[in-house]
């Protein structure tokens, strides 16, 4: 069991990413990415409710009317998501004050219905948690890396912080805030995974 | 039991949703003590921000004790003004509000005593797009505010303009946000709106200041025993 738990893992963060293979969340991942502090909040939000979902969604599963499930779930992510919005507010207000147009975005994010579906609605609990878990972790890695070089190099700046001597040397390309900057870098990221994935397969 | 049956799924449902509404309902009830507390401890620390106000440490009681310290509330036709109690700085600020991009965007504008110039502006709470519109809140765009000259007297009553202007040097202007030009213009109207509207209200509840005649005014102070 311990090698399929690996295995579940290495799908959901390389093999089967859910941005750059199953082309999943993109939505969120081009609105939320030009700043790197609301892209790490954004996806401790989507891995925290993808792996509670897909918990839950294989706990029910033998329960829920086949005709009604997609309702079932959309209540059960909406309701994860509602938590999650209400306890950052409590707890980081400020952190809140940032992120809050975003958490209730995770709601439409295609990974966690995505899962649900496709893993959660035919496995067990356990299986389904890291499943959850490494289809988020697979999002985060992706949306932190476009994070990362849009805010270097649409504020210059990286989680808020001034590169050296900012204003001696770098001039902001704007266009990397805007949304062109989310597209143009997406399309090179998925590009160059793929490229990897179809050259590892070959061989 | 038949799950296609409509008893079955209509009951499914029930429950779902009551045990799940029963969560949300139970998070937020606990934290409803903290979130309101957050909300005071929020509008102190913009209150402070906005007067430069001495704070000592960085909690709720801290703020408060500031806020309770330098300003006076008042109520003036429904809008709420804050004095500046603290002796030599003659302040005086508001709350105002108006539509953005997207949804209301709220904040506090701290004026000179004579209206004409505006100390410091600060956003209580807005919505707009993060990264692009949302940077009204950060220090480079609020700093502009400081110092500006309120144009009381322009025709187009403009009283102070966010973004392009026929005078580029013109006292009462900011830079707007490159990328978020429709906040940048709703900024500017409602401003010049909820300015026009606080000095009708603070001008009608304040007293003029007692004429003096010219011979008191042309005696000298009187000295000390």
């Amino acid at each position: 069991m311990a090698s399929s738990y690996g295995k579940i893992l290495k799908d959901g963060l390389l093999v089967e990413n859910p941005i750059f293979r199953q082309v999943l969340g993109i939505c969120s991942a081009l609105a939320v990415t030009n700043l790197v502090t609301n892209t790490l909040f954004m996806s401790f939000g989507v891995t925290f409710t993808t792996a509670l979902t897909s918990f839950t969604i294989s706990l029910l599963r033998n329960y829920i009317p086949v005709r009604i499930r997609m309702i079932v779930q959309v209540i059960i992510i909406a309701a994860y998501v509602m938590m999650i919005d209400i306890l950052i507010k409590a707890v980081a207000p400020d952190v809140h004050r940032f992120i809050g147009p975003y958490v209730g975005l995770i709601i439409t994010n295609c990974i966690i219905m995505g899962r649900a579906e496709a893993f959660a609605s035919q496995n067990k609990p356990l299986p389904s948690l890291v499943d959850g878990l490494a289809n988020g972790l697979g999002y985060s890695v992706v949306l932190i890396a476009i994070a990362v070089v849009r805010e270097v190099m649409g504020f210059g700046t990286i989680l808020g912080v001034a590169l050296p001597a900012r204003d001696l040397w770098w001039t902001q390309w704007t266009i990397m805030v805007m949304p062109p900057g989310a597209f143009f870098m997406f399309a090179i990221m998925t590009w160059i995974a793929r490229a990897r994935l179809v050259k590892q397969e070959a061989s | 039991m038949n799950k296609k049956s409509p008893a079955y799924v209509l009951g499914f449902m029930a429950a779902i949703c009551l045990v799940f509404g029963t969560g949300i309902a139970i998070v937020n009830y606990a934290t409803q003590g903290l979130l309101a507390k957050n909300a005071v401890m929020h509008h102190n620390q913009v209150l402070c921000r906005a007067f430069d106000l001495p704070v000592e440490g960085n909690t709720a009681e801290a703020y408060q004790q500031a806020v309770d310290q330098h300003l006076a509330a008042d109520n003036l036709d429904g809008r709420v003004i804050y004095r500046q109690t603290t002796p030599d700085l003659e302040r005086v600020g508001f709350i105002f509000s108006g539509l953005g991009f997207w949804d209301r965007i709220e904040g506090v504008m701290v004026l000179s005593s004579d209206l004409e110039t505006v100390h410091n502006l600060q956003f209580l709470d807005q919505k707009e797009t993060p990264g692009l519109g949302a940077r009204i809140e950060e220090a480079w765009f609020t700093d502009q505010f400081k110092g500006l000259r309120v144009d009381w007297a322009d025709p187009g009553r403009a009283r102070v303009i966010v973004g392009a202007s026929p005078d580029p040097a013109a006292r009462n202007r900011v830079d707007a946000i490159t990328g978020a030009t429709q906040t940048s213009m709703a900024l500017g109207r409602f401003l010049s709106e909820e300015l026009d509207r606080f000095r009708d209200a603070y001008l009608a509840a304040t007293p003029p200041p007692p004429a003096s005649s010219p011979d008191e005014s042309d005696q000298p102070p009187p000295h000390p025993p």
